[in-house]
C-alpha cells in the first residue's frame, strides 16, 4: 500500500511540475529564456519546481478545507448568532452525514483513476487501499484542526472520529449499492433528493433550539467502530475493483481528453431517445418553416424542459419552505416581508439564473443551424426574422414554467408574512416576474443571432458574445443593492422587457443576416 | 491457448447488437475483424473488455492455467484515439509504468531500448505527451501494451488515421507481437486486413464469421469477404 501510494504521489507531483513549467513557458518573455523542451529533462529546475508544487498543493488543500470551514461558520453564525459553537458542530455532524453517503472515494471519476489504473496498471485494491485511508487521515487532522481553532474542546474529537469511521461504512454501503444496482448513490436521484432534502430541514433544526448533542454523536461513533471495522473488512473481500475502477473512468478519461472536447460538448446537446419519435398529431396541417421549427422543439423537447422542470420543482420546494418557516418562526415574518417589499430587485439575479440560455442556444446550433447556415436562403431577413420569433415564443413558454410558479408563490409569501399596504403589488409582482422571465428569454436569443460565437465545433469564438455574458450577469448582480418600492420597480421593468422586445426585433432584422454565420 | 466465445448476447434496449456469438481464436494469429459501419464490432470488444456488461454467454480463456473466465489481467485495448497523461514525458511516462510493472515483467529492456522499438528518437522522449502528434501517442499507447504484454489484445481501428512510414512500423510491431498472444484487429481497410492478419473474421448479422481462404488468391479472396459483407440483413 505504501509503493502504491508513493507511486502515486510521485506522479502527481511530477505532473503538477511539468503542468508548472509548461504554463510557464506560455509567457512571452520566459518562453524566449527557455526554449526547446529541456526544462523537463533539467533535474535542478525540477527539484526546486517539485518544492514549489508540494507547497503549492499543501496550500490548496489548506485553502479548500479552510473555505469549507468558513461556510460551515457563516451558515452556523445565520442560523444560531447566539452560539455559533453548537451550530457550526450541528452543521459539520449534518454536511458529514450527506458526505458518508455520496462524497465516496472509488466511486467518484477522474482522469487519473483512469491513468492509475488502466493505463499504468497499478493494483487497484492497493490503490483503493491507499487513497482511501490517505483520504480518511487528511480529513481527520485537517478537520480536527480547524474545529479546534472554533472550539477548543474534546467534544470536536468526536465529531471529526464521527467522519473518519462514516467513510469506510459510507465507502462499503457505495459499493454495495454499486456491484447490486450498478450504479453509484450519487445517480440514485430519488434518494440522492431525499437526503439532501432530510438534511436541509435537519440543518434548520437549530432555528427551533435543536442541535445534536456531543453524547450522542459519541454513542454512535462507539456503533460505528465496529461497523466501520466490519466495512473494511468487506471492503478488502471485494475483488473486481480494476473493472469498477476501468468501467467508470474511462468514458471520462476519453471525455476529459482534447480529442473529445467536441464529442463532449455534442454529447451535451444530443438528442434524448424519448424525443426521437414525434406525436403526428402536433404536425398535422404545418408546412414550411412552422413545421421546421415545430420538428426542432419537439425533438428537444427533453433538453429544453430538463432544466426547466428542475427549477420549477426547486422554486417550489423553497417557496413551500419558506412558508414553513414563517408558520414555524413568527420573527421569519418580518424579514421575509421587508425582503418581499423592499428588494424585490433580487429577482433580476434569481430569473437570470433561472433562465440561462447557453443550452438551448448550443441545441439550435448544433443540431440545427449548423448545417442549416450553409444554405443562403436560410440568412434571408425575413426568414430570420420568421424563425427568431418563433424561437421566442417557444423558449419563454418553457422558461414560463418556472416563472409561473415564482409568480404564484411569491404573492402568496408576501401575503402570509404580513401582507401589503399597496394592494396592487399582488397583480404587480407576478407580471414582473413573467416580464423578467420573458426578458431574459428574448435576450439570450437575440445575443445568439447578433453575435453567433460557436465555430463548427462548437467552441467559443466570440469575445464580444462572452463580454455580453458577462455584462448581463454583472447587471444583473448590481440589483441586488437595489432598494426601491415594488410597485415602481415592476412598472419600470415592464416598460423596459417591451422596449428591449422592439429593439430586439428591429436589431435581428437588421443585422442578423450579416451576424448570424458559423464562425 | 484459445479464447473461446460462447453464446454471447448484447443488446441496448430493443436492439440486438451481438446475438449468441460462438467464436475461437487461437494464440500466434493477428486476426481482422471487418464489419459494415454500426456493425457492432466497437461493442463487441467492449464486451470482452467488460467495459459494458453481457446479457448472456461467456468468454473463456484456455491456458496453461486450464479454462478460465477471461479475467481484465488478460485483456490489452488499444483504441484509435489514445488518452494519454498530457503532462508527462514520454520518458516519464514509459518509466512510471516500467516501475510500476516491475513485478510483472519478464526480462525487462531499457528505456532506450524501448524507445527504439517504436522509433521515437531521443529529442522527442523529452517532450510533454501533450506536445505529442496523434500518431506519436498512438505508439505510445502500442509500446506500453507491447511491454504489458497481454494475451489477448483488441486493436480498435489504431492505424486508420497514422501516415504510411508510422503504419508500416505498427504493422512490424504487431507481427512481432503476435507469437504467444491473440490479436483482434478491427478495420474498414480491407487492404490492411489482407496484408496484417493471418485470419479474416467478419461481423455479420449479429454474428462473427470466419472467411476461410481456401487458396484463393487475394483478388478473390477480396471479392469473397466484400460477398459476405453484402449479405447483411438490413433489419
Amino acid at each position: 500500500m505504501i509503493n502504491t501510494l508513493k507511486m502515486s504521489f510521485k506522479i502527481d507531483i511530477t505532473y503538477a511540475i511539468n503542468s508548472f513549467i509548461y504554463n510557464i513557458k506560455r509567457f512571452p518573455i520566459l518562453k524566449d529564456l527557455f526554449p526547446g523542451d529541456s526544462l523537463y529533462k533539467s533535474t535542478k529546475v525540477k527539484a526546486f519546481v517539485r518544492v514549489l508544487a508540494l507547497i503549492l498543493s499543501t496550500a490548496r488543500i489548506i485553502f479548500f478545507k479552510a473555505l469549507y470551514f468558513w461556510i460551515i461558520y457563516l451558515i452556523a453564525s445565520a442560523l444560531t448568532p447566539k452560539n455559533i459553537t453548537t451550530g457550526l458542530l450541528h452543521i459539520y455532524f449534518i454536511f458529514t452525514i450527506i458526505g458518508l453517503f455520496f462524497n465516496n472515494k472509488v466511486l467518484t471519476t477522474s482522469t487519473k483513476k483512469y491513468f492509475s489504473i488502466v493505463l499504468f496498471n497499478m493494483n487497484a485494491k492497493e490503490f483503493m487501499k491507499a487513497t482511501l485511508w490517505i483520504e480518511a487521515l487528511i480529513n481527520l487532522l485537517t478537520h480536527s484542526i480547524f474545529l479546534w481553532l472554533v472550539i477548543q474542546k474534546p467534544a470536536v474529537l468526536v465529531f471529526t472520529a464521527f467522519g473518519f469511521l462514516g467513510r469506510f461504512i459510507g465507502e462499503r454501503l457505495n459499493l454495495w449499492h454499486y456491484n447490486k444496482y450498478k450504479i453509484s448513490l450519487t445517480y440514485n436521484y430519488p434518494l440522492y433528493w431525499t437526503i439532501v432534502l432530510i438534511s436541509f430541514g435537519l440543518c434548520l433544526l437549530p432555528l427551533i433550539n435543536i442541535t445534536v448533542n456531543p453524547i450522542i454523536v459519541g454513542i454512535i461513533d462507539v456503533i460505528f467502530l465496529p461497523l466501520a471495522i466490519i466495512s473494511y473488512i468487506g471492503l478488502m473481500k471485494i475483488n473486481n475493483y480494476k473493472l469498477i475502477y476501468k468501467r467508470l473512468n474511462t468514458k471520462v478519461a476519453a471525455l476529459n481528453s482534447n480529442q473529445a472536447k467536441e464529442y463532449s460538448r455534442q454529447a451535451m446537446v444530443d438528442i434524448k431517445d424519448k424525443d426521437k419519435k414525434i406525436d403526428e398529431k402536433k404536425l398535422k396541417g404545418k408546412k414550411g418553416y412552422d413545421l421546421f421549427n415545430t420538428i426542432f422543439f419537439e425533438r428537444h423537447k427533453e433538453i429544453l424542459l430538463r432544466s426547466a422542470k428542475m427549477f420549477a420543482i426547486i422554486s417550489f420546494v423553497v417557496i413551500v419552505g419558506m412558508g414553513i418557516l414563517i408558520m414555524l418562526i413568527p420573527e421569519s415574518k418580518v424579514r421575509i416581508n421587508d425582503f418581499l417589499s423592499n428588494n424585490i430587485a433580487w429577482f433580476v439575479i434569481i430569473m437570470y439564473f433561472i433562465n440561462r440560455g447557453s443550452i438551448i442556444t448550443q441545441a439550435m446550433f448544433y443540431n440545427c443551424d449548423h448545417s442549416m447556415l450553409t444554405f443562403n436562403f436560410y440568412r434571408n431577413p425575413k426568414v430570420i426574422l420568421n424563425i427568431f420569433k418563433t424561437r421566442v415564443l417557444t423558449v419563454s413558454k418553457v422558461n414560463l414554467i418556472p416563472a409561473a410558479i415564482i409568480a404564484l408563490g411569491v404573492p402568496v409569501l408576501l401575503y402570509l408574512s404580513g401582507g401589503t399596504s399597496n394592494v396592487m403589488d399582488y397583480i404587480s409582482i407576478p407580471i414582473f416576474i413573467i416580464a423578467l422571465s420573458i426578458f431574459f428569454s428574448i435576450h439570450y436569443l437575440v445575443i445568439y443571432y447578433l453575435f453567433q460565437p460557436y465555430d463548427k465545433n462548437m467552441a467559443m469564438k466570440s469575445i464580444t458574445y462572452s463580454l455580453i455574458s458577462a455584462g448581463t450577469y454583472l447587471v444583473a448582480y448590481s440589483f441586488t443593492d437595489f432598494r426601491m418600492s415594488t410597485t415602481a420597480f415592476s412598472l419600470i421593468t415592464i416598460i423596459a422587457t417591451i422596449i428591449y422586445c422592439i429593439i430586439a426585433l428591429i436589431a435581428v432584422y437588421k443585422k442578423a443576416p450579416v451576424t448570424f454565420k458559423i464562425r | 491457448m484459445q479464447l473461446t466465445i460462447k453464446n454471447l448476447t448484447k443488446t441496448y434496449g430493443e436492439k440486438v447488437v451481438l446475438q449468441d456469438i460462438d467464436f475461437t481464436f487461437e494464440e500466434g494469429k493477428i486476426y481482422g475483424l471487418i464489419g459494415r459501419n454500426g456493425a457492432g464490432k466497437t461493442t463487441f470488444f467492449n464486451c470482452l473488455n467488460e467495459d459494458v456488461e453481457i446479457d448472456k454467454g461467456e468468454v473463456i480463456l484456455n491456458d496453461d492455467y486450464g479454462q478460465n473466465k477471461l479475467k481484465t489481467d488478460d485483456i490489452g485495448y488499444v483504441i484509435s484515439t489514445p488518452t494519454v497523461p498530457e503532462f508527462l514525458t514520454g520518458k516519464e511516462f514509459l518509466s512510471f509504468f516500467l516501475e510500476i510493472n516491475k513485478d510483472k515483467l519478464e526480462k525487462p529492456k531499457t528505456i532506450e531500448e524501448y524507445f527504439d522499438l517504436v522509433k521515437i528518437n531521443e529529442e522527442d522522449q523529452d517532450k510533454l505527451l501533450k506536445e505529442y502528434s496523434h500518431g506519436m501517442k498512438n505508439k505510445m499507447q502500442m509500446l506500453i501494451n507491447f511491454i504489458a504484454h497481454p494475451k489477448v489484445l483488441l486493436l480498435d481501428e489504431p492505424l486508420t488515421s497514422l501516415d504510411v512510414v508510422v503504419q508500416e512500423e505498427m504493422k512490424q510491431l504487431l507481427k512481432n507481437m503476435k507469437k504467444g498472444h491473440i490479436l483482434i484487429f478491427s478495420t474498414h481497410i480491407l487492404e490492411l486486413a489482407l496484408d496484417l492478419c493471418d485470419e479474416i473474421v467478419i461481423l455479420n448479422n449479429k454474428r462473427l464469421e470466419l472467411i476461410e481462404k481456401n487458396h484463393l488468391n487475394t483478388k478473390k479472396y477480396k471479392d469473397k469477404i466484400i460477398e459476405n459483407l453484402r449479405d447483411e440483413k438490413n433489419d
